[in-house]
């Protein structure tokens, strides 16, 4: 028989299947879209903030602190001695006025903090950029920093690496832990689904043994099951998507400037990680409704 | 085209529900498979259509070893075997349109010839006008009748039927008795199981009986009432007999 038809006849079984029983079809939507909406905002989450890390990767520095007294010289020494280095990109030399006067621009409310002090408050400091392609690790670079700790006029080196290290841990543990719960929860979506097809089957019981008796095919018999499940996957997926969409939108509107906005989420997901969420959906629709009418008899 | 050689069957537990059972019913023939409850009758009937399989022994339909036959070659066995039964088995959430169509649908046939089909079928039954009604606005008679034009719809070789009248009271016994001669008539091999020896008597035909799972008696009756129940006698006396087993013509073409 044509493919089309069979095709219509199967989605329109389908459709009416997923409204006569819409109670426990809802249910069936409602796990895979609770899933697959944790899925995606871990998804969110990880993937904003390995950009982020990505992008502070380009912009690490490292910033060697002098002593209180080094003079400004020195300093200008020091400077062009780092930018010799290989895979150091630039040196900014800032000296203890300049530290203050960009405390004081950045914090204005803070300004009297550091204001009328005998000596600077803050220290002189060289602010180091890296090569961002060597930047987590140039052959020598802890050898190099281990010599600018031991120079008399170093008081402290900070280093974004270990941070920026710490982070990338976390974006993976986030990963994973995102991985594992919605491994579990879609675990627990395909079992709702396939006890929901196996229900409608067993209220169809009577249908198909008459589809068998007038000589109806298995795959007839079945596809619109298989469908059935399908579409509730898929419906699951668009809910999700739209769920964390709107979340994303109401998030982004409440925290301007905030944490969460700046980093957790700056961006949502791509065109192509709403599709997998979506596909996501209907793959495990359809493996609950293969899994469920496995036997060879409904 | 139905064989039985040395059939028989043995539920799980129980005692054979069928015990060497070997006949042979020839193509258009009508036969009556009668015995008590339990005797077998439906055992053996779901045997030909590969609902249940012979503990041992042989089964032929139409030349071909049905126990032999592929599971996914059964559908196209069932095809050619239209099935009737005492409990009707309608689908209610469809309509009679839809229920006498499935098979064709299933086939992937258009729905102008679907819709044609459907009419040919039901007016066979006299139910041409309630195509759009659903099984439970129907009466019980209507119902049967609608099973059979289900069964009747891809033109199949056999038609089978258990208990067909069991649900109905006599009157409608005899109308739905009436259409299995009829189907009879043009050409279909009918085996129709009942328990009701009255009608039997009546009718005629080939009679197989079992009793307690074996073939006890395998005989031809002479009717003793057939022009109450002979198709050509109640409703076509005038028209030579030649004449009659011509297939129903399509709506359009009747007038002329
Ligand atoms: N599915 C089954 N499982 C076990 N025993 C069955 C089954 N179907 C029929 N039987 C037994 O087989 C015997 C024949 O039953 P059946 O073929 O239904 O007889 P009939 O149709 O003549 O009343 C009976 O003893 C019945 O209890
Ligand atoms: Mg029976």
């Amino acid at each position: 028989m044509s493919l089309l038809k069979a095709l219509r006849y199967f989605f329109r079984e389908a459709g009416v299947n997923l409204l006569r029983g819409w109670k426990v079809s809802l249910l069936a939507v409602l796990t895979i879209a609770v899933s697959l909406f944790i899925g995606g905002a871990f998804l969110l989450v990880s993937d904003n903030l390995e950009s982020s890390v990505e992008r502070w990767r380009g912009e690490m520095r490292v910033v060697i602190y002098l002593k209180p007294e080094t003079p400004e010289a020195d300093l200008r020494r020091l400077a062009a001695e780092a930018a010799r280095a290989p895979g150091v990109r630039s040196v900014e030399p800032v000296t203890a006025a300049a530290a203050r006067k960009r405390f004081q621009e950045v914090f204005p409310s803070l300004s009297n903090l550091v204001a009328g002090w005998q000596e600077e408050p803050l220290p002189a400091s060289l602010e180091i950029g890296l090569d961002p392609r060597t930047a987590g690790n140039a052959p020598g670079r802890e050898a190099w920093l281990a010599s600018w700790r031991t120079r008399p006029e170093v008081s402290l080196i900070d280093d974004d690496r270990e941070w920026l290290g710490q982070l990338a841990t976390a974006v993976a543990v986030v990963r994973t832990v995102g991985v594992a719960l919605v491994a579990g929860l879609l675990g627990a979506a395909i079992f709702t689904i396939a006890s929901v097809i196996r229900l409608t089957a067993y209220l169809h019981a009577e249908e198909i043994g008459i589809m068998r008796l007038v000589g109806a095919t298995e795959l007839y018999i079945r596809a619109p099951f298989y469908v059935e499940g399908l579409l509730q996957g898929v419906i699951g997926g668009l809910l999700a998507s739209g769920a964390l969409w709107a979340g994303y939108q109401l998030l982004h509107a409440r925290g301007g400037g905030s944490l969460f906005s700046s980093v957790l989420a700056l961006d949502f997901l791509g065109a192509q990680q709403v599709a997998f969420l979506i596909l996501l959906g209907g793959a495990a629709g359809l493996f609950g409704a293969v899994v469920s009418l496995r036997r060879e008899a409904l | 085209m139905i064989q039985f050689f040395h059939v028989s069957k043995k539920y799980p537990g129980g005692q054979a529900a069928l015990d060497e059972v070997t006949f042979d019913i020839p193509r258009g023939q009508f036969v009556f498979l009668t015995g008590a409850s339990g005797a077998g009758k439906t055992t053996l009937l779901r045997m030909i259509f590969r609902e249940e399989v012979p503990t041992s022994g042989q089964i032929l339909v139409n030349g071909r070893n049905v126990s032999a036959i592929p599971r996914s070659k059964i559908p196209y066995l069932r095809r050619t075997i239209g099935v009737v039964f005492q409990d009707f088995r309608l689908i209610a959430r469809k309509t009679i349109f839809e229920n006498v169509t499935y098979l064709p649908q299933v086939l992937g046939v258009d729905l102008q010839e679907q819709k044609k089909l459907a009419y040919q079928a039901l007016r066979r039954v006299g139910l041409a006008h309630r195509l759009n009604a659903f099984p439970p606005e129907l009466s019980g008679g209507e119902q049967q009748r609608v099973a059979i034009a289900r069964a009747l719809i891809n033109d199949p070789d056999i038609l089978i039927a258990d208990e067909p009248t069991g649900n109905l009271d006599p009157d409608l016994s005899r109308e739905i008795l009436r259409l299995f001669l009829e189907v009879n008539l043009r050409g279909t091999t009918v085996i129709l199981a009942t328990h009701d020896r009255d009608t039997i008597q009546r009718v005629g035909r080939r009679v197989l009986t079992l009793d307690h799972g074996r073939l006890a008696n395998d005989q031809e009756l002479i009717g003793t009432d057939p022009p109450a129940l002979d198709p050509l006698a109640a409703e076509a006396p005038q028209v030579p007999e030649e004449l009659i087993p011509a297939p129903e013509p399509p709506p359009e073409e009747t007038a002329g």
